[in-house]
């Protein structure tokens, strides 16, 4: 890992290959200078800013809320064994295949293959940000298959050929005119003047197709629910619903941390989760299945299969400090507070999860190429201000931080705090160094050369009028004067 | 018997705004305090412990343990920098430390979380006939739990125009060392809070964290705003 | 196909080995308040919560008030097959609203995508949301969500005050090992996808009716 990491190159001087980190840093300066952008998202997330507040004051407690969906996805994950070979016997029982996956490949190769085993030839997707993360829908198109998105903003952006710009509303940074345009382009039929009622009614006819074609529907799941063997999948569209109702097969897709102990628990998750993602005091389709169709219910899929995708979860799991990372229930409230991502966006964070929870989390899952993540923050703690199951995100930020530096990746930063330190525990050193900094600066300013390659901070005064300059340090004033003054007067 | 406050300076405020702690040693004075420097005091290890170098972080953290040993009471203008004591201090020192720099967090305050808490005053004596409106900064407000104390302090100033800011629990992009990391983010969020402030009409906004002042500061002077930033202790030292 | 799977005794050893080291306690914390203000009269709470669910909801005295309702519903929208949960009740209900219709009835399979209707009973109404908990043995899963119109016929005995209490009654009637899906449906269909405007009838019914007959 090179040190541009955390001695950023400025774009015009970018080496052949670009890392992780530098293509990072390029589009959130293309994307924070977006007024267009930043105007759309201000709006997106004003609209969910007065929703949410309303939802939270449905509750009597919403403090007594947050923590016991902690303490309940904290006794979950303390016991995800067993809570997962009790889910696991329950669905098996009932006739549904539980299949473990260790890592994408396995998972994809799964799925692949029983799919083609059963001559499925159309596949409807419901929402599932594991199978983006596995690159599911590549593999499938491979050997053939077409794949539907079922979602409306992740068929949105299924048409855009781009990946989702949020987890729980994929297409927020797109207006209706542009979505108009893409249906006319890709659907080839016009709404002349986008009402967005008319473009849903158009995207629901041309999916009705699909939904009642396919031979396979894939979910993801909100939760496992381990004393009663069942998926539990939210939505408000309902395409969770035809997914699983509709075609043959139905193959739920999740991570192995999603495992809650008792249906029962539901009962506070379901509002908790609809008032964090959207405002709502519950999804209006909150659905449990519990295995394939039985005999004499009237329709269903007569296969049920989950797949249980480790991919650096067990990984995670084994630190202790940074496991209740995994108790996160895919809110989307952390994204949609945090000052960053409403600048840079979704898709800047060129990962499957955007936002402050994928800031945390990514470097776990995805190794050091995205350790730039962690540090691109302000650590304000806002996301940990709204986490409804109370993750101490911004404190797990430092915790990545202080790991990677442990690792001895940044040579350089770590050369430069040592000079730093140095200064900092001898007093007349730090006092002189103030002098000479300030000294210096105010001379380089004075012959005009601020914000030229030999100003120091040109990363500040680029667009930010330069910091003070005094001439006097306080320490300097308390020693000539406010020492020994002990009286208030002026 | 009068207070003794021991002042804990920010390294940037001793020497890029030192205003903000001579007007910080007015007021505690004003109010009949003796107030103290340590000379010996330097850093308190957060731009190193942000960056993730705890290991170079503690021996400040350690040496301020020890400047500060015999303070009764220590008084900070800075949220982030007694955050970084009362908050950081006991999960970085060693585990030996660990009870001592428990201690000493108990003892050490924020100014105005110090005046309205500790001393039950909301009226300094101070005049500052201008509108003003109100940034929380990230950490008195998320890691010290201060909400209303910077409040009730400007409310008992005489004159002073208390304006609301939306978004004003919104971080203005500051962050240390993001602020020159992560250039093209801080500064796009130091404009949302710009057009915030621009929006209410004040003449001045004020902050208990002098770092965030100096960033909107940069950004509203270099967008030629007609606001300008102000730390709550300099306005609490103002008088008729 | 899952007999083949030679990760999950590696997951499960992962997954143990690295629960080894417990997480850190929790703070102890109490609360005076609880987490929801408890349900006052479930009738008036689930009036309340269906309006703001923009669902249809009748009240009615006795069946005939149901069968006069369910009439006057079906008469509401296009002329066309409906589908029904077939139960002697909604044959019974269906009969005494004297509607002439198609009708399909789940005995003989799923709704077809013709259907302009489909009617159901449930399995509880739950009064703190305003939701009507459905399982596949109401007519299947398509049942309550294929079709442009979703009919509920229900009875106030079957009100219960909140999630939890429904949830808890689920688990021990075995709601969810009788039957292999469930649902807690809470209003009619509806996307914001589109730059945050709430849109009714995405991919499920665009109106949910609710005929909620009192029993005495």
């Amino acid at each position: 890992m090179s040190t541009s990491t955390h001695n950023p190159v400025p774009a015009g001087d970018q080496p052949m290959a670009q890392t992780a980190a530098q293509k990072f840093l390029r589009d959130a300066a293309t994307k924070s200078a977006d007024l267009v952008h930043r105007e759309i998202i201000r709006k997106n997330m004003e609209s969910y800013d007065a929703a949410h507040m309303r939802g939270r004051g449905r509750f009597k407690n919403w403090e007594a809320a947050r923590r016991k969906c902690q303490e309940i996805k904290r006794e979950a994950i303390e016991n995800l064994d067993k809570y997962l070979l009790q889910f696991e016997e329950k669905v098996t029982a009932r006739g549904g295949h539980v299949f473990w996956a260790a890592n994408s490949d396995e998972a994809c190769t799964y799925i692949k293959d029983l799919a083609l085993s059963r001559g499925v030839k159309t596949i409807v997707k419901s929402k599932s940000m594991v199978t983006e993360e596995m690159h599911l829908t590549p593999v499938l198109e491979e050997v053939g298959i077409r794949v539907w998105e079922t979602d409306l903003g992740e068929y949105i952006v299924q048409l855009r050929n781009e990946p989702p710009y949020h987890i729980v509303t994929p297409a927020m940074h797109l207006n209706r005119q542009q979505i108009r345009d893409l249906f006319r382009e890709k659907l080839g039929e016009d709404v002349p003047d986008a009402d967005p009622q008319k473009l849903v009614a158009l995207a629901r006819r041309k999916l009705r197709e699909a939904f009642f074609a396919a031979e396979m529907g894939i979910s993801g799941a909100n939760f496992l629910v381990a004393d009663i063997g069942a998926v539990a999948i939210t939505t408000n569209e309902g395409n969770g619903r035809l997914s699983t109702s509709l075609p043959r097969i139905h193959v739920a897709v999740t991570g192995i941390e999603k495992v809650i102990p008792r249906l029962e628990d539901l009962g506070t998750f379901w509002p908790v989760l609809a008032t964090s993602g959207t405002g709502q005091p519950i999804t209006t389709y909150s659905t449990l299945v519990a295995g394939p169709r039985k005999p004499g219910e009237a329709d269903g899929p007569e296969e049920f299969h989950v797949v249980l995708l480790d991919n650096g979860r067990s990984g995670l799991l084994a630190n202790a400090e940074e496991r209740e990372v995994l108790t996160c229930i895919r809110c989307g409230a952390c994204l949609n507070i945090c000052p960053v991502y409403k600048n840079v966006g979704g898709h800047t964070y060129n990962t499957t999860y955007p936002g402050p929870i994928g800031s945390v989390l990514t470097p776990h899952l995805r190794g050091g190429e995205f350790e730039h993540l962690s540090y691109a923050s302000s650590l304000c703690g806002a996301c940990t201000s709204v986490c409804p199951v109370n993750i101490n995100l911004h404190h797990h930020l430092l915790h990545n931080r202080r790991d990677f530096t442990k690792a001895g990746k940044d040579k350089a930063g770590r050369m430069q705090f040592r000079m730093w330190q140095k200064a900092m525990l001898n007093p007349r050193l730090f006092a002189f160094g103030g002098w000479m900094m300030r000294s210096s600066l105010r001379l380089l300013y004075r012959l005009g050369l601020a914000g030229t390659a030999l100003d120091p901070m040109r990363a500040w005064t680029r667009k930010r009028t330069r910091v003070p300059l005094p001439e006097t340090s306080f320490r300097a004033r308390w020693k000539k004067e406010l020492g020994r003054d002990q009286s208030g007067s002026k | 018997m009068p207070r003794k406050i021991s002042l804990f300076v920010p390294c940037f405020v001793d020497q890029l705004q030192p205003e903000v702690a001579v007007d910080t040693v007015k007021v505690l004075r004003r109010l009949g305090c003796e107030v103290d420097f340590p000379e010996d005091q330097s850093c308190c290890g957060q731009p190193a412990f942000n960056s993730g170098f705890w290991d170079e972080a503690r021996p400040c953290a350690e040496r301020f343990l020890r400047v500060f040993k015999d303070a009764e009471t220590i008084v900070c203008p800075s949220g982030s920098c007694t955050t970084m004591v009362r908050v950081f201090y006991p999960e970085l020192v060693s585990s030996a430390l660990h009870d001592e720099a428990v201690a000493v967090g108990k003892r050490t305050f924020e100014l105005s979380e110090f005046l309205v808490k500790v001393m039950g005053v909301t009226d300094v004596g101070a005049t500052f006939p201008h509108s003003v409106t109100y940034h929380a900064s990230c950490h008195g407000l998320r890691e010290l739990k201060l909400k209303n104390e910077p409040l009730q302090l400007l409310r008992g100033v005489k004159g002073l125009k208390l304006v609301d800011m939306l978004r004003f629990d919104e971080c203005c992009g500051f962050g240390g060392t993001f602020a020159t990391k992560f250039e093209s983010i801080s500064v796009a969020m130091g404009e949302s809070k710009a057009d915030s402030i621009a929006v209410t009409g004040a003449e001045y906004v004020t902050a208990i964290d002098p770092s965030c002042l100096m960033h909107v500061q940069g950004i509203m002077g270099h967008r030629k705003d007609r606001a300008k930033a102000i730390h709550l202790a300099s306005i609490l030292a103002s008088e008729a | 196909m899952a007999a083949n799977n030679p990760s999950r005794e590696a997951i499960l050893a992962r997954i143990r080995a690295g629960l080894r080291t417990p997480m850190p306690p929790l703070e102890a914390k109490t609360f005076t308040d609880p987490i929801f203000e408890p349900v006052g009269d479930p009738l008036e709470r689930f009036q309340q919560e269906c309006k703001a669910n923009l669902m249809e909801m009748n009240l009615t005295s006795d069946f005939d008030g149901s069968a006069r309702v369910l009439a006057q519903v079906l008469a509401s929208f296009p002329a066309g097959e409906i589908f029904l949960q077939d139960d002697p009740i909604l044959r019974r209900l269906l009969e005494s609203s004297g509607a002439m219709r198609e009708t399909r009835w789940s005995s003989q399979g799923g709704p077809r995508e013709i259907s302009q209707a489909t009617v159901t009973l449930a399995e509880a109404l739950v009064a703190q949301t305003g939701s009507i908990f459905v399982t596949s043995a109401c007519g299947g899963r398509g049942a309550t969500v294929v079709a442009p119109v979703h009919i509920v016929y229900a009875t106030t005995s079957q009100l219960v005050p909140d999630l939890v209490t429904a949830l808890r009654n689920a688990t021990h009637e075995g709601k969810l090992e009788n039957n292999s899906y469930g649902c807690m449906i809470s209003g009619s269909s509806r996307t914001a996808d589109i730059e945050k405007i709430l849109v009714q009838g995405a991919h499920g019914p665009i109106r949910l009716v609710v005929i909620l007959e009192k029993n005495s």
